[in-house]
């Protein structure tokens, strides 16, 4: 489902929020990627809903390379990604209804579907009764809330969510994780960002960690933190 | 295939949101229509008037004995291959005229007994006579039987031409730079919108919006908004025209009264809502480019 190969990001000449990071992840699988703040883990988000390009390497999503897709069918393939943001990005002056269905409006799809499909998802997230409530009239959590209902409404075939569990309560956070492990049942990709450790554990899942922009393989990390044994060359005296 | 009732409601929404810009926008629209308009609408009813009775002053006034042939003299008059048009105007006729100029001397023209204006000839030339045979005519015809005295007025009628030419180009000069304004003050009420939804735009492209779905409201937006603009300036124009109609009925001015009688035919009329809509479209796209643009994408 996601190949990346050598991908860097750098803003500007001296800043590397990612480099050289490289893995698959297979189609139908639920991985966690975490990480400090500042890790890279959202700008690595970022590059695989191509809000932003790669400085270097190549991203397959569903076998394609999004780095030389062409303009016009980016939205086409963003249609098959719902992205839970970590600030949300719900439209103010749009109600949660509306907010939620905001791409089954455009391509024309029949009203009483659109508020079928909107008050089944929002019934999955506990807020079937705030269909139309503007974002504003929300708490934090309502608003994330939104926020996946959006992402899921469309059965997308990946799910990326930049920390979707951050501005809730224990509770909430694990019944909305519980959520994401039936959308990835039924064969959604999941991509879930988090430094939740606790709730990584709790949950078994594979796990990529993120360091200073670096994936962190701990393989690899054994390997080069493995004590240096040389023979040393033998010098003839003579 | 984007749905027209969303690219409906989102234009409505964009609308909506900058309600003084859009305001603004759809009045200089309606201001910078309503100037050539207006210019246009003096041509129509000048040129009317130099192509009426009127306004078309003969190139030569012969003017008659009473007792003269008039009809033998006409056509002696129009068997020259450079003269238009013979009109014979005879003393009643002359006096109508008069008094359709002059209606506030209506009191003491009802006194006359009897027509005070002597029968006339009215010569008017080809457009392709050359300069100087009014003169030449009324040379000739000075010297005929009958006729009392010539006069030629070629210069006048030649001058009077040039001037509602003047008002027409101007007209067309004046609308082009007001058009001008017109779309870059729609163009600048769509950018303003655009800064408005600027974040939205980037959420609706995340969510995979085409940029067709993005564009399309806005580009409705404006052309809705020149053409409301367009409306407003027809109406204007309308309501100019009736007023100073009314006004002149009810205080006639002997030039004005005349040739102020005629608004602009439907087709022209129907321009300038027609040039409002295509300076909001031509304004949209000046300020988001067109779909294959990527102007717009930078904001994302």
């Amino acid at each position: 489902m996601i190949q990346l190969y050598g991908v860097s990001k750098k803003y500007g000449p001296f800043r590397d929020a990612l480099l050289d990071i490289s893995f698959q992840v297979a189609a139908g699988e639920f991985i966690f990627l975490t990480g400090p703040s500042g890790a890279g883990k959202s700008t690595l988000l970022r590059l695989l809903f191509l809000e932003e390009a790669p400085t270097e390497g190549q991203i397959l999503v569903n076998g394609r390379n999004i780095g030389v897709l062409p303009h016009s069918q980016i939205p086409h393939l963003r249609r098959t990604m719902g992205v839970v943001f970590q600030d949300f990005r719900l439209i103010a002056r749009k109600t949660v209804f509306e907010n939620i269905s905001f791409v089954q409006n455009v391509l024309g799809l029949a009203r009483a579907e659109q508020k079928r499909r909107a008050y089944h998802v929002l019934k999955r997230v506990g807020l079937h009764h705030q269909m139309n409530a503007h974002p504003d009239e929300l708490s934090g959590g309502e608003q994330q809330r939104v926020a996946i209902a959006r992402a899921i409404v469309n059965e997308p075939t990946l799910l990326l969510a930049d920390e979707p569990t951050g501005n809730l309560d224990p509770v909430l956070a694990e019944e909305i994780m519980r959520l994401f492990v039936e959308i990835n049942i039924r064969g959604t990709t999941v991509v879930v960002a988090t430094h939740d450790l606790e709730m990584i554990r709790r949950m078994g899942k594979r796990t990529l960690t993120l360091e200073r922009g670096r994936l962190h393989d701990p393989d690899r990390m054994r390997a080069e933190s493995a004590p240096i044994v040389r023979e040393a060359p033998f010098l003839p005296l003579s | 295939m984007v749905r027209p009732r969303y690219i409906f409601a989102e234009a409505w929404s964009i609308a909506r949101s900058s309600p003084r810009q859009t305001l603004a926008a759809i009045t200089l629209v309606a201001l910078a229509l309503y100037v050539p308009g207006l210019l246009a609408l003096l041509a129509r009813n000048l040129g009317r008037l130099a192509a009426s009775d009127a306004g078309d002053p003969p190139a030569v006034t012969v003017t008659l004995l009473p007792d003269a042939d008039r009809r033998a003299l006409a056509e002696r008059v129009a068997k020259d291959p450079r003269v238009r048009l013979v009109r014979i105007v005879g003393s009643e006729a002359a006096l109508d005229r008069f008094r359709r100029a002059y209606p506030d001397l209506g009191a003491a023209l009802a006194e006359l007994r009897e027509a005070p204006f002597p029968p006339s000839l009215e010569i008017s030339l080809r457009a392709s006579a050359p300069r100087g045979t009014a003169q030449e005519i009324a040379g000739a015809t000075r010297l005929w039987p009958g006729v009392e005295s010539v006069e030629a007025t070629e210069e006048f009628s030649r001058r009077f031409r040039d001037a509602v030419g003047l008002v027409r180009n101007a007209g067309l000069f004046i609308g082009a730079v007001l058009t001008a304004a017109a779309v870059l003050s729609v163009a600048s009420a769509v950018r303003l919108a655009l800064d408005l939804h600027r974040d939205e735009v980037g959420i609706m492209r995340l969510m995979g919006a085409t940029e067709g779905a993005i564009r399309a409201p806005f580009w409705l937006y404006a052309t809705v908004e020149g053409l409301i603009g367009g409306s407003i300036a027809l109406g204007l124009l309308y309501g100019t025209y009736r007023l100073a109609l009314w006004w002149l009925t009810r205080d006639p001015h002997p030039v004005l009264s005349v040739f102020w009688v005629g608004f602009l035919g439907l087709p022209a009329a129907l321009l300038l809502p027609a040039f409002g809509a295509a300076a909001g479209l031509t304004g949209s796209l000046l300020s988001l480019g067109g779909g294959k643009s990527r102007r717009l994408t930078r904001i994302a």
